[in-house]
This record gives structure tokens, sequence and C-alpha cells, in this order.
């Protein structure tokens, strides 16, 4: 296994309360892996397809709401070889990203189209605000849980500190 | 679901619009195959925008109101920046103006895109959702998400982000980019403007059901260009045609019961803006090889058939790629990136076209730039009379149809108009009632 086939994306708008999560656990895991893996972040759920095509496993770290206690991480797996997610609540509600595309739409298109890394690993937080300012204090007490997941997640897929990717986060 | 009533008609219920953005109903009521009733009902709670304004300072519109919606706060940054440069008697640079339109050019293809290949082209192909029309269009979905990359690239570039850009100020920028940053984006832009090309001959082979919209159209015009990220006038199909600083005087916001975005009208009459307006009321100005893309594809020089904007979506997604690239081309470094907006007292207007009409902001400051009343009308609102009215057109058109087809032919025509329901509502519950 390559560090250059595992992507981490944070995802999510780094205005909107605990949305933000997706961003600042990106830019934790960018600081300790340093050129280790790729890291990149996205707002915008359709730039999913594009930004994890080619690579075979992905990382994404996102702010969910399941009525879960805020702050609670989950690891939801997502890739070829996991079952497809429900996406009609997605799709059809507009609560999924901008013009009713979110997440699960993205994994979903992706395994239509045949590019949807083998693994996808959602490390969920559950959010317990999406008003405009900062994170909440419960999430803010969970960041070190959530980049913790994601490091597992990385240790699974052999990421190594001696492996090293030298191309540039792609757009 | 269908619903059987008492006295022997129907109710039939769709729990969620897909394909739209927004929360609302709507009510279709038909007795002795005559509709009798047609209201959109718009329920989600005001946001008070407007309210939020008064009292921020002039400075603090462009990024308040862009985050009134994640795919048109282009629309919403210009108005408003137009609106505070007029009050305060401000002339921006020639520089300032062609990156605002690239800029713009950049929500244009991320919403056009995104419309027209994931939320519209479902209903022509037979298919619930672009994911099930992936699986036997991959080539057209994967050409959708080359599109709406170039526009994310193009909005990142310019604005700073994709969504909500943070680079956009009263009197121009923050930052100027590089000739070098926007040449990078040229090879996908080169792309894109072929992809859309292609595009409108593929759309062009749709079946479309016959329609015709008979409503004023309502656009900004701009003696140089096609309307973009501002115009001079507002032009109607009607022959009526006024500076934009009228705008108010013309266009009457009122409240209705079942709605809580405002309706509006248009010298007292009802009227339409967006995509079609557009194209109708400027043929002439899109560029020789859009005008020949779109009557290629069976358009005239006016389109009054909704179910056909996404043809016309296309041509302006060519044509957002092409003015694209002149202004890329014709971009030199070292333009400075404002210029200094003092504030005094006064009162005006500021419009620009969104993806999906005309949009306007009218704010009034005092002499310490302090906003003393604001008002926002975005074109999903100004068109819920004429959304409503096609809704009665198609329901009585083909009230034949078997009430699951009907419904479905009513959620078209809604789709017909990209709706940007997020700046009002946020769900769609279609109810269809027959007795």
């Amino acid at each position: 296994m390559s560090a250059r086939d595992v992507i981490v994306i944070g995802l999510g708008s780094p205005d909107r309360g605990d949305d933000a999560i997706g961003e600042v656990v990106a830019d934790r895991i960018r600081a300790a892996f340093g050129g280790m893996v790729t890291v990149t972040t996205r707002e915008d759920p359709t730039a999913l397809v594009h930004t994890w095509e080619g690579k075979r496993a992905a990382v994404v770290v996102d702010a969910v709401m399941s009525g879960r206690n805020p702050g609670t991480v989950r690891v939801m797996e997502a890739g070829a070889k996991a079952p497809p997610l429900p996406t009609h609540a997605f799709t059809a509600s507009g609560r999924g990203g901008s013009h009713a595309f979110g997440l699960a739409g993205a994994v979903e298109l992706s395994r239509a189209l045949d590019t949807l890394p083998e693994r996808v690993a959602i490390v969920g937080v559950e959010a317990g605000t999406f008003a405009y300012g900062h994170l909440s204090v419960p999430v803010r007490e969970h960041i070190d849980a959530a980049v913790a997941a994601v490091a597992d997640v990385l240790a699974q897929e052999g990421i190594k500190e001696e492996s090293c990717v030298s191309e540039p986060s792609p757009r | 679901m269908t619903h059987q009533l008492k006295d022997g008609g129907q109710v039939l219920n769709v729990g969620m619009l897909a394909r739209v953005e927004g929360e609302g109903g709507m009510h279709i009521e038909i007795r002795d195959r005559q509709v009798v009733d047609v209201k959109l009902n718009i329920f989600e709670p005001p946001r008070f925008y407007e309210g939020f304004l008064r009292g921020r300072k002039y400075t603090e519109p462009p990024d308040i109101t862009a985050r009134i919606c994640g795919i048109c706060p282009v629309a919403y940054q210009s108005a408003s920046t137009e609106a505070m440069e007029t009050i305060c008697g401000v002339t921006t640079t020639d520089a300032i103006q062609d990156m605002r339109r690239l800029l713009y050019c950049g929500e244009w293809i991320e919403s056009h895109a995104l419309h027209i290949f994931m939320l519209h082209a479902p209903d022509f192909l037979g298919y619930e959702s672009v994911i099930e029309m992936a699986k036997t269009h991959g080539d057209v979905v994967k050409m959708a998400l080359r599109l709406k990359k170039a526009g994310n690239d193009l909005m990142e570039v310019v604005g700073g982000r994709a969504i909500h850009p943070v680079n956009v100020k009263v009197g121009g920028f923050y930052r100027m980019p590089t000739v070098a940053e926007l040449q990078g984006l040229r090879p996908d832009l080169e792309r894109g403007l072929e992809d859309a090309l292609a595009a409108v001959e593929l759309v062009a082979g749709f079946d479309f059901p016959d329609m015709e919209q008979t409503y004023t159209y309502v656009s900004l015009r701009h003696p140089q260009w096609y309307p973009l990220e501002r115009g001079t006038e507002v032009v109607a199909s009607n022959g009526t045609r006024f500076p934009v600083a009228e705008i108010a005087s013309h266009i009457k916001e009122f409240h209705v019961e079942h709605s809580n975005a405002l309706h509006a009208t248009f010298d007292g009459g009802m009227y339409f803006v967006g995509p079609l307006a557009r194209y109708s009321n400027s043929f002439d100005q899109l560029s020789s090889r859009c005008q020949e893309a779109a009557l290629a594809a069976g358009l005239a020089e006016t389109c009054r058939n909704p179910f056909k904007s996404i043809i016309v979506r296309c041509v302006e997604l060519a044509y957002a790629f092409e003015e694209a690239l002149r202004i890329i081309d014709g971009w030199t470094d070292g333009h400075p990136p404002s210029v200094p907006v003092e504030p005094r007292a006064g009162e005006g207007v500021g419009a620009s076209e969104a993806p999906r009409g005309t949009i306007w902001h009218r704010y009034r400051i005092d002499a310490d730039g302090i906003i003393e009343d604001a008002q926002i009308v975005p074109p999903t609102s100004q068109n819920q009379a004429s959304i409503e009215h096609d809704l009665r057109t198609a329901a009585q058109q083909w009230v034949d149809l078997d009430d699951h087809t009907l419904t479905h032919r009513c959620e078209e025509a809604i789709r017909n108009y990209d709706p940007c329901i997020s700046c009002a509502t946020h769900f769609l519950d279609l109810r269809v009632e027959r007795s």
C-alpha cells in the first residue's frame, strides 16, 4: 500500500459551527503527518467525485446528525466493497449540500460511475449546531478523538512515517 | 401517494419534490376536469436578512447577503456592491468590472452545470435521479462533473472559495488573481466550452412537451454585452425599458397568504425573470458561436417553451465559458484590486442576473454609512406567480393523464425554473386534489 493511494478529505463549511470539523481535523492530520498523506478540504460535495477518483482509499471527515450526543465520533464504511448508502434523503431533501447533493449522493454517484475508491471511511462527528460561528464546546472537546479515528484508518492502510507523497494536493 | 376523497375525488401527495432546493408546498385542485386552484405554498419562516442588515455598515452586505444561498452568492454580492457604489457615487475601474464578470461566469458555470445535468436532465431521460442516470449515461455525468469543477475552480481562484466567495468587497476585491493563476484555468475552460457546446446539441435531442408562456419577460440589458454581473437598463418583452435605478418603481412586492416569500408584479402584471427572458431579450448580444449553436438546436431568437429552458441554459453555459476565456486572455497583472468608497447618505439600487434570473437590492444609508433600510428581491420569489401559472397551464393541458404522470409533469414544470428555493424554502410537498 502506498500513501499515494490514500487521501484525507475534510468536508464542510468552515463558517457554519460544527460543520467546520472536517477542516479542523484535516488541518490537524496535515500537521501531524506532514507530507506523508494527501490531505485536502472541500465545501461542495459534488467535488468529492473528482477528488477521490483514482485513489484506493479515502477518509472523509464530516459533521453528521444522527441523534447522538454532540461530539460523538463514528467511523462508517462506504467504499466500493461496502453496501450502498441510502441516498434518497440526501438527494431529495436539499439538506445534504448545495442543490440537494450530499456526501451520500457523491458516494453513490461515484459507485454508479465505477470510480468509487475501494474503501471510503467516513469519520462522522455528531454536530450540535450549524449556526454561523465556531465549533460548539462538545465538538471542540472531541477533536482529538476525531483525529485519532482518522489516524487509526490511516494506520490500517499502512501509512507509515517513512512513506512520502510529493504530489501537491489536488484541487 | 394517492388518497381517495369522500366525494370520490383524489388527492395526490408527493412528500418530497426531488432535484430542487428548498421547502414549500403545492396544492392543485381539480373539479370536473377543470383546474380550479393552484398554490405554491412557501411555508419556511422568513429569514429576516433585510432586518439583519439594518444598522450594519455599508461595507457588510456583500459578505452577509452571500450567505443567503450556496449556489448563487455572487449574484447577491454583485447586486449589493453595485447598490452601495451607486449610493456613494463611485465608479470602479474596467479591470474590476472584468473581474466581477469573470467571477460571475464561475457562478453561472457551477449553477447551470448542476441544474442542467444533475437536476433537470433526469426528467427528460426518464430517471429518478442523476445517480440512476449515471448508470447508463456515465459519459454525460462525467462531463457534467468536469463542467462543475471548472466553475468551482474559477470561483476559488477569483473569489477565494468555491462556495460563498470571500474576496469581494464594496469597491472591488481584496486581491486580484494573477495572470499565471488565471492562465492555469485555461485548459479546463477550453474543454468546458467544447463540452458546453456539445451539451447544447445533446439536450436539443430531448423530447419537449408543448407549452407556451405568455407573460412578460424581464431582464437586464447592457449596451456592450449579454447581461450578467450588471446592466444599465431593465428591458421587458412588451417594449418597456428603463434605467436600473427605476426598478423599484416598476416592480412591486406584495404578500399572499399562502407564501412566506413575497410575490411581485411588473407594472401591475405577471412577469418572468430567468434564462428564457435573458435569451429572448438579448439574443443579439450572444456571441455568434452561441447564436449558431442555439439556432442549430432548434431554438428561435425567442423561446417561450419553459421545458426548453434546458437548451437555453446550455447556450448560456457555453457563453459563460467564452466570456471567461475572453477576460482571462485580456488580463494583465498590476491592477489595483479596489477603489476607495466613502459613505454618503442616500438610496440606491444594484441588480445582476443570477443564474435563475434578475436579482436586485435596494439600500438606504446615512452619512456614516449605516444601513437604514434594505430590500432584497431574488428571482425565485419574483417567479412564484409564473410558476403557479405554468402549473395551472400544465395541469389543465394534461388533465387527462393519470395521476402519477400528471404529478410528475407538474414537478417538471417547477424544475424548469431551477428554483433556488433555499432562498425561501427547503421542502416541496406536492398535492393534487381531484373530484
